[in-house]
C-alpha cells in the first residue's frame, strides 16, 4: 500500500539512446505514415535537425528500466494498479542520435474516495528526461492509482474515479 | 483551417498551423484493432505486461480478452496532434485513460481548439482531443497545447 512517505522518492534513472529503427518502430506501431520518422530529408523539411521521435516515445525507455522491480521497491501492488493520466512537457526536440537519461521519482500520493466507494490511492511520478548536452528535454507525469480491490475489466470503471 | 489538409500533406515546415477556436483536424479512424496491434506496440514501447498480449492471462485475471496499453490508442491520438498542429509546435501533450480498447474494436481520433490566446508574445491554442469507441465509449481524453498561427 503506497503512503505520503514515499514523496520525493528517487526510483531510478537509465540512460538511452534515441536509435533511428526503434523510433520507425514506433511510428509504425502507431500507424503513423509521416515521412519524418523514416526519412531524414523529410524531417528536415518539417524544420527538425534530425529525424524527431513521436510525442510519446519518451515511453520506450520501458525497455531500459525494471519496471516490475520499481514498482514493487515503492511497495505498489502490481494487480491493484491502473494507470490513469500521462502527460508529457516539451522542452527541447528528441532527436535519433540523442542520448537521453531519464530519473523518475515520486511527486505526490494522495488518497481519494472512488466513485463507487473503496479508496484509492493516487501516485504521481514524473520522470525528468535530458538530453547528451544536459538540457532538459521533456518531462513526464505518470499518476498511478491503486484501488482497493484487485482490478476487474469486466467491470471497469472510469479510472480517474470522477 | 481546411480540414482535410493536415492528413494528406505529410511534409511540412516548423510553422505554426493556422488555428481558430472551435477548428477540428479531420478524424482518423483505426480499426478494428487487432492483436497484432497490440503485440506490435508491444515491441514498440516495452510493455510486456501479459495481460496484454497472452489471451489465457487476460481470462485468468476476469478479463474477457486481452486489451490494448492506454498508451497505444494515446500514441495513435498523438499522430492527429502532430499532423494537425505541426510536431515542432507541441508543448504538452496530456492523456487520460478512461476506458479500455478491445480487440475487435473501431476507434475515432477526433479533435477541436478549445481556447486561442496570446502568451509572453506567442499565439497558443489548448485543443482537446478523443479516442472514441465504436460503442460511443470514449477511451481517451486528451488535451494539447501548442504554438499556433
Amino acid at each position: 500500500m503506497a503512503d505520503e512517505s514515499l514523496i520525493g522518492r528517487e526510483l531510478d534513472e537509465v540512460r538511452f539512446p534515441v536509435e533511428r529503427g526503434k523510433v520507425r518502430e514506433f511510428a509504425e506501431a502507431l500507424l503513423d505514415p509521416d515521412p519524418v520518422y523514416t526519412d531524414e530529408a523529410a524531417a528536415r523539411a518539417a524544420g527538425f535537425d534530425g529525424i524527431p521521435a513521436p510525442l510519446t516515445y519518451a515511453v520506450a525507455a520501458m525497455h531500459w528500466r525494471d519496471q516490475t522491480g520499481a514498482y514493487e521497491d515503492l511497495g505498489l501492488d502490481l494487480p491493484r494498479i491502473l494507470h490513469g493520466e500521462v502527460s508529457f512537457e516539451y522542452h527541447a526536440p528528441v532527436l535519433v542520435g540523442d542520448e537521453l537519461t531519464a530519473r523518475r521519482r515520486v511527486a505526490d500520493v494522495r488518497k481519494r474516495e472512488g466513485r463507487r466507494g473503496g479508496r484509492m490511492t493516487l501516485v504521481t511520478i514524473e520522470t525528468e528526461i535530458t538530453n547528451q548536452r544536459g538540457e532538459l528535454a521533456l518531462r513526464e507525469t505518470d499518476t498511478l492509482i491503486e484501488t482497493e480491490q484487485r482490478t476487474d475489466g469486466a467491470t471497469q470503471q472510469r479510472t480517474d474515479g470522477a | 483551417m481546411e480540414p482535410e489538409a493536415p492528413l494528406v500533406e505529410h511534409v511540412r515546415t516548423a510553422t505554426p498551423a493556422s488555428v481558430s477556436e472551435g477548428d477540428e483536424p479531420e478524424p482518423i479512424t483505426v480499426g478494428p484493432v487487432s492483436r497484432t496491434h497490440i503485440v506490435r506496440y508491444a515491441g514498440a514501447g516495452g510493455d510486456f505486461n501479459p495481460i496484454h498480449h497472452d489471451d489465457e492471462f487476460a481470462r485468468a485475471a476476469g478479463m474477457p480478452s486481452v486489451f490494448a496499453m492506454g498508451l497505444m490508442q494515446g500514441g495513435m491520438l498523438g499522430r492527429l496532434v502532430g499532423d494537425w498542429l505541426g510536431r515542432a509546435n507541441v508543448r504538452s501533450y496530456s492523456i487520460r485513460f478512461t476506458g479500455q480498447v478491445w480487440p475487435g474494436d473501431e476507434l475515432r481520433l477526433s479533435g477541436r481548439a478549445e481556447r486561442v490566446y496570446e502568451q509572453d508574445g506567442e499565439r497558443l491554442a489548448d485543443c482537446s482531443f478523443a479516442v472514441t469507441r465504436q460503442t460511443g465509449e470514449v477511451a481517451i481524453e486528451a488535451r494539447a497545447t501548442a504554438r499556433v498561427a
